[in-house]
């Protein structure tokens, strides 16, 4: 296999972006995607149980595209920046409805 | 990051695979064992070797038993450093108490929940536990571990390291990257279909892994997929533990909410009152249940706040014929007998939960079913197993010349996980028939010395693995492999005879009385022990064959 190609640093920043950005973005996700189904008047255990399958599922996709991916620079900028703004408006979404 | 895709994710693949392959390994085979969990425990605790038993009476058997039970020293201890000074000697605030039984289980598991004073915490709550003959209300002793039920099904998803639930994070990760190895081993190969029908054994030992290994995972993929997605949504509250950190205020006014909505009281009245009849209510809720056409046993039984006025009893309908492990709750206020609620049928998110979680834990009856799991478990530890043959075969000549110990470490590792798991897992149950019964003074308890009789021989295994895996940092078998396979068939011939010594249940007995629990464990390990000769004596041919076709080869290349 043509490993020769690959940079320690990248192989680093890859694996960081896949397994911890990767976690961050579904982190986000499932917290803004709880929040607003329960807005929406979803039980709180079904919106529970539903972002988590379907978070399980982007956080595969996430992984892959980690790797796949030609500009990692860009992976990293997607997912850190989709975990904060997602998170953040979880957290809106619930101070307006407690 | 490679050049192409395809590149890429044979990467992912390959390293990935490698690095988790091992915990997965272990994650398949103790998950295929803990299919039959609860004959295990038959096998390993023979005073529970009868017949499946309906949840008892309540009011003249179980009653009496919870008004008993005390936490054993491991939940205080595990609970001292939780409270401010010292624990009381004896817990008499009880939040709760419960039964849960499967049509597989002959004994019966009780656990109570009792509030602890002075916790730092005031939600924290300690548990104790016994297991009864439901028939006499016996109790097994607390130092029984059920090995099947209790240990091998815990190690499947925890691998028993509880510290910070970090056995939970490494099994987690690697169910993920499961999903990853499924998802790129389809995009590195095109021609799936293909692959099913593709072993070719005589060709050389690289090629035939790699028919093997594709063979395995082609032919249990969608099962494969299932289990490790499942067995992530099983656990998603601890991997993502949004509603208890995050979105916990909302997690709180939901519970407000429902208990608004169902009418279930959330806290205790802190009055005390008495408890009516709980079998009656049993009595009610299977009438109920019958009226709807689905009668059934009880399967889960729950008192919360017991012995004050907001006290109330849940009762619920085994799932022996239905995917959900439960179901039917039906609730009733304990002082009175009186039916608060019959819990409406799921949404239908509820029930796509209720079929992704219970087909993977799998409580209900279906025994031709519960063998196809055990197949694709040991599929999925063929198609990893393969995968690090593989990859010790496509590399171990480069790395001799280059001097490197990579393949070498592979194949220890490989031999740790593989045929030393299963003599760690024969060495407990032959621990499990030899150990008095009861430990001396000093000693550990039974249970513990069965755990470390387990850790022991695997620590053993895994050193003979990097003793005799020398051969091949010069490219050549480890002798290791067969090694260990000699002894998976001592150990899994000593077992089931240790079982007949000890026991008097041979296997015309237990066959002839048509006892499967039993039979079929010994059975299995028989049977493991016939493949594991069999692949000793096909190891030893190899060897033979390569010395003498090699040899003029090697004297051809120095001269």
């Amino acid at each position: 296999m043509a490993t020769a190609s690959i940079s320690r640093s990248d192989i680093v920043s890859r694996t960081l972006a896949a397994v911890f950005g990767g976690y961050a973005f579904t982190w986000g996700l499932i917290a803004f995607g709880m929040a607003a189904m329960v807005a929406a008047d979803m039980e709180f255990h079904d919106a529970e149980h539903l972002t988590a399958i379907i978070g399980f599922l982007v956080f595969l996709t996430i992984f892959l595209t980690a790797f796949a991916a030609r500009n990692i620079v860009r992976v990293w900028l997607v997912l850190v920046g989709g975990a904060v703004v997602m998170a953040s408006a979880a957290e809106l979404i619930k101070n307006l409805i407690t | 990051m490679l050049q192409n895709f395809r590149q890429s994710m044979a990467w992912v693949h390959t390293w990935f695979g490698l690095a988790l392959g091992f915990v997965l390994v272990v994650v398949f085979f103790f998950g295929s064992l803990s299919v039959f969990d609860r004959e295990i425990d038959r096998w390993a605790i023979p005073a529970s070797r009868f017949e499946p038993q309906p949840m008892p009476s309540f009011d003249k058997l179980m009653r009496p038993i919870f008004e008993d039970m005390q936490p054993l020293p491991d939940a205080r201890a595990f609970t001292a450093p939780l409270v401010n000074g010292p624990l009381p000697d004896h817990f008499d605030k009880v939040k709760s108490w419960g039964a849960y039984t499967t049509h597989r289980d002959p004994v019966l598991t009780m656990f109570a929940g009792y509030e602890v004073p002075n916790a730092k915490d005031p939600e924290t709550m300690i548990f104790a536990q016994r297991t009864v003959d439901p028939r006499t209300g016996a109790a097994l002793p607390d130092d029984r571990l059920k090995v099947g039920s209790g240990f091998f099904y815990p190690l499947h998803y925890s691998l028993t390291f509880y510290w910070k639930n970090v056995g939970y994070w490494i099994v987690g990760f690697a169910a993920l990257m499961m999903l990853v190895a499924l998802v790129t081993g389809v995009v590195m190969h095109r021609k799936i279909f293909r692959e099913l029908f593709t072993f070719r054994p005589r060709k050389t030992t690289q090629r035939s892994m790699l028919d093997l290994h594709n063979l395995t995972g082609v032919v249990a993929l969608p099962f494969h997929f299932f289990f490790a997605f499942t067995g992530l949504v099983i656990f998603a509250g601890i991997y993502f533990p949004i509603g208890h950190t995050q979105l916990v205020a909302l997690h709180d006014q939901h519970e407000i909410h429902e208990a608004l909505e169902t009418g279930l009281p959330h806290d205790p009245a802190g009055v005390p009152a008495k408890m009516a009849s709980v079998d009656a209510m049993v009595k009610e809720a299977q009438r109920r249940w019958a009226e709807k056409g689905m009668a059934g046993d009880v399967g889960f039984l729950q008192v919360q706040h017991v012995g004050d006025a907001n006290g109330y009893v849940s009762i619920y309908r085994a799932g022996t014929d239905r995917i959900a492990l439960t179901g039917e709750g039906i609730h009733f206020k304990a002082s009175t007998g009186v039916v608060m609620r019959e819990d409406p049928p799921p949404t239908a998110v509820g029930r796509i939960n209720e079929f992704l979680t219970g087909l993977h834990l799998q409580h209900f009856r279906h025994w031709l079913l519960r063998w196809l799991y055990v197949l694709g478990g040991l599929l999925g530890c063929a198609c990893i197993a393969t995968g690090f043959l593989f990859f010790v075969e496509k590399r171990k000549r480069q790395h001799a010349k280059q001097g490197s110990s990579g393949a070498r470490v592979v194949d220890a590792l490989g031999v740790t996980t593989l045929t030393g798991m299963m003599i760690a897992a024969l060495g407990m149950l032959i621990a499990n028939r030899l150990l008095p019964d009861v430990m001396p003074d000093g000693w550990p308890l039974r249970g513990d010395m069965e755990k470390y009789c387990f850790w022991g021989t695997w620590v053993m295994a895994m050193a003979h693995a990097f003793w005799r895996t020398a051969p091949v940092a010069e490219g050549r078998i480890a002798p290791a492999w067969r090694e260990q396979c000699l002894a998976i068939a001592v150990l899994g011939v000593a077992a089931p005879v240790l079982n007949w010594v000890t026991t008097g249940d041979h296997l015309l007995r237990t066959i002839g009385n048509g006892y499967w629990p039993v039979a079929g464990a010994d059975l299995f390990m028989l049977t493991g022990a016939a493949l594991a000769l069999l692949a000793a004596r096909k190891l030893q041919l190899r060897a033979e064959s390569k010395i003498t076709v090699n040899t003029p080869a090697m004297e051809a290349g120095h001269a």
